[in-house]
């Protein structure tokens, strides 16, 4: 299970400060916090902090700092393909791109990109339609990115096909569905592509957040979830990562699993 | 093996028109992949793409069977933990037909005698190879058939001349050698040979991708019982080369390689010899061809082969008889246990340890641990009576004491009553025999 912490987004009051005063110091905070937690990526998102003209520049100036504090590699998060070439550029261990949909252009954008730097990239099974509500359409569009992957040259396990959950409480029945998702994206190539959640979404406004997050992460873990991108220091939640490692086999038992799961 | 989305797309004519009732090929690509379309559907699809879809979904490792009873390939995994290693390797000895007949039979016999029975195993040796190193058609299909009339095991035929090969097959070709080696020199005679005696053949060339070429000709002559040899006589070459090709042929379903392996052996000096057939019987050799035929050289490779194909979801178990360790004589305690060889083993070892000579009888318990088969109402104190009284113990012993295992002292005093045995309870772990026997 690949731990992908979620926290230094600028959508966070204290990182878009942050971002606004160029004060590295919560930034890299967050980093060591994350990685002590059991992160094994660290997700970097300006947010809306940043004008788009200048996000290029602050992508820079993050991958930077965060690599002044800290080894573990990087997921640039941005819907701004300059700003995550930017950041690629400057990445001392193979990151990570977070995003590209299912979209032509956007396939031509990334997937060249990911090849000439390394990195691996998350495929949303979406278009710039909307997320499709049954697991046969998003498996339609999983199946494009898959095609995509081989084409350009990506290896098909460095592609990561985010199933895209949404909040229980107000599309509820999605969940499901991007559970027989998960499932399905196994059958589509060998070697079959990751998967990656935003974890965080399944429980967005809804009460007893935490409870909500860790029962997804087991059944997700469950049907073939490899990734998530998700709160590293809920250590409840990396509990049930690190148990669900155990009962699917993937690690070798020990009485310490839930420390050895942390040192990896 | 059910075929990915991503393989069948590639196979596609890749036109989008639709006429398959489905909007795009990747879309009908997927239906196939979920079973639900039929690639008929598509007007456009070629034979060759036919041809490969029909192959990918056949398993990674085709099943080559010859002379009595020999089965090569058919294997599914890289390591034995992942599921089992299902067909042992086949051990053929060598014999060269340059020998004399006397130095050829004296050999022969040494070959028949490769029989061993041990911890309730048989093994044998599986067959013979006969080289034509001669030089002489004539006098290889001489040896070939005296070889034939002197033993029942396979047959392997091995000569790059095909004069030898068709001077020597027919006579045998009911008995289903496998023959060889097909080379780039002489693929076409010695593959069309092999087919019209309905014989496997052994595809031979120096290194992986000269094998990829060659397999590739050899089955455009429309016959696919084929065995590899990836040539190189040299064992660090040898070891990558049975890896690669088990590899690629599971991991990457790459049907040129999708056949069993043969392997030769190197080296002259047996022990050295035994060791380096040790890592191809380990590492996927299907066959292995060996020059020593002395027992004591070949019985430590049989078991080492007995060993590695066992499936390892099964327990493993030892023989539900009276086993003694040491000079047991009249005075020696008796333990009972279970037949699960984890189990037996443990108490074997400490009983050992203590060196007071003892009997120990397993009980058959299908192989589970003590607790285990307590569970499951096979360590039941009637069963245990009964084992006892079949075993015979009480001929061989002059006392009535029975040492059973701590965790299930509850059985006692039932077992005491049914067996007419005065039953004590031992330590709940095996390490505590030595300090238990002390205090006895």
């Amino acid at each position: 299970m690949i731990i992908i912490g979620e926290r230094i987004n600028g959508m966070f009051k204290d990182i878009g400060d942050a971002l606004r005063n160029k004060d590295a110091k919560p930034i890299q905070e967050w980093a060591l916090k994350q990685q002590e937690g059991g992160a094994h990526y660290l997700d970097v998102n300006s947010g809306p902090a940043v004008p788009k003209e200048e996000r290029p520049a602050a992508y820079e100036w993050m991958v930077k700092v965060i690599q002044e504090v800290s080894e573990i590699p990087l997921c640039l998060d941005s819907t701004n393909y300059n700003a995550i070439e930017a950041g690629l550029k400057l990445l001392k261990r193979p990151g990570m791109i977070n995003s590209c949909p299912a979209e032509r252009e956007k396939i031509e954008r990334v997937f060249p990109m990911a090849v000439q730097y390394n990195a691996a990239v998350i495929g949303l099974t979406m278009d710039n339609k909307g997320i499709p509500k049954d697991a046969e359409n998003r498996i339609a569009f999983a199946m494009e990115l898959v095609a995509a992957a081989d084409e350009f040259g990506l290896p098909i396990d460095e592609l990561f096909i985010d199933p895209l959950i949404l909040p229980c409480n107000v599309a509820q029945e999605h969940a499901p569905e991007v559970l027989e998702s998960i499932r399905m994206v196994k059958t589509l190539s060998n070697p079959a592509p990751k998967t990656v959640l935003g974890l965080s979404n399944v429980s967005q406004n809804a009460l007893d957040r935490h409870l909500i997050n860790r029962t997804y992460l087991a059944m997700a873990m469950s049907a073939g979830l490899d990734a998530a991108i998700m709160d590293a220091n809920d250590d409840d939640l990396v509990d049930v990562a690190a148990t669900c490692e155990i009962l699917l086999n993937k690690s070798i038992y020990a009485d310490s699993y839930l420390k050895v799961f942390r040192q990896r | 093996m059910a075929l990915t989305g991503l393989e069948i797309y590639k196979q596609l004519p890749k036109k989008n028109c639709g006429e398959c009732g489905t909007p795009t090929c990747l879309a009908f690509a997927m239906a196939l992949a979920s079973g639900k379309g039929a690639l008929d559907a598509c007007p456009y699809v070629t034979d060759e793409a036919r041809e490969n879809l029909d192959s990918a979904s056949a398993p990674p490792i085709k099943s080559i069977k010859f002379g009595n009873g020999s089965v090569l390939g058919d294997e599914t995994v890289l390591f034995r933990h992942d599921k089992t290693f299902y067909h042992p390797t086949t051990l053929l000895v060598e014999i060269s037909d340059a020998l004399s007949d006397d130095d050829i039979q004296a050999k022969l016999d040494e070959i028949n005698g490769l029989e061993f029975d041990r911890v309730g195993l048989h093994y044998s040796i599986d067959g013979v190879a006969i080289l034509e190193t001669s030089g002489d058609p004539d006098r290889f299909a001489k040896v070939v058939a005296q070889i034939a009339a002197g033993t029942d095991r396979s047959l392997l035929l091995l000569s790059e001349n095909v004069e030898a090969l068709k001077a020597a097959l027919p006579s045998v070709a009911a008995r289903k050698p496998l023959i060889g080696s097909a080379t780039e020199a002489n693929y076409e005679s010695v593959v069309n040979l092999a087919k019209e005696h309905s014989v496997p053949v052994i595809i031979k060339a120096e290194g992986i991708e000269a094998l990829n070429t060659l397999v590739e000709s050899a089955q455009k002559l429309g016959y696919k019982e084929f065995v590899l040899d990836p040539g190189t006589r040299n064992p660090s070459q040898t070891l990558a080369n049975l890896t690669h090709l088990r590899r690629l042929a599971i991991k990457k379903k790459y049907r040129p390689f999708g056949y069993p392996v043969i392997a030769f052996t190197s080296k002259a000096e047996p022990l050295a010899e035994i060791a380096e057939a040790s890592v191809y019987v380990s590492k996927y050799a299907s066959a292995v061809v060996l020059k020593a035929s002395a027992k004591a050289h070949v019985l430590p490779l049989m078991a080492l082969r007995q060993n590695l194909y066992t499936d390892p979801q099964k327990p493993i178990q030892v023989e539900p008889i009276l086993h003694s360790v040491g000079e047991v004589n009249e005075n020696s305690p008796v333990y009972v246990t279970t037949n699960f060889s984890l189990t037996y083993y443990s108490v074997e070892g400490e009983v050992e340890a203590s060196k007071i000579p003892s009997y120990i009888l397993p009980i058959d318990t299908d192989g589970t641990s003590v607790l285990t088969a307590y569970a499951a109402g096979k360590y039941e104190p009637e069963k245990i009576a009964d084992a006892l009284e079949k075993s015979g113990v009480a001929e061989k012993v002059n006392h009535r004491n029975l040492i059973i295992p701590g965790y299930v002292a509850v059985i006692s005093g039932k077992l005491q009553e049914v067996s007419g045995w005065k039953v004590i309870v031992g330590p709940r772990d095996s390490s505590g025999i030595i300090t238990f026997t002390r205090a006895m």
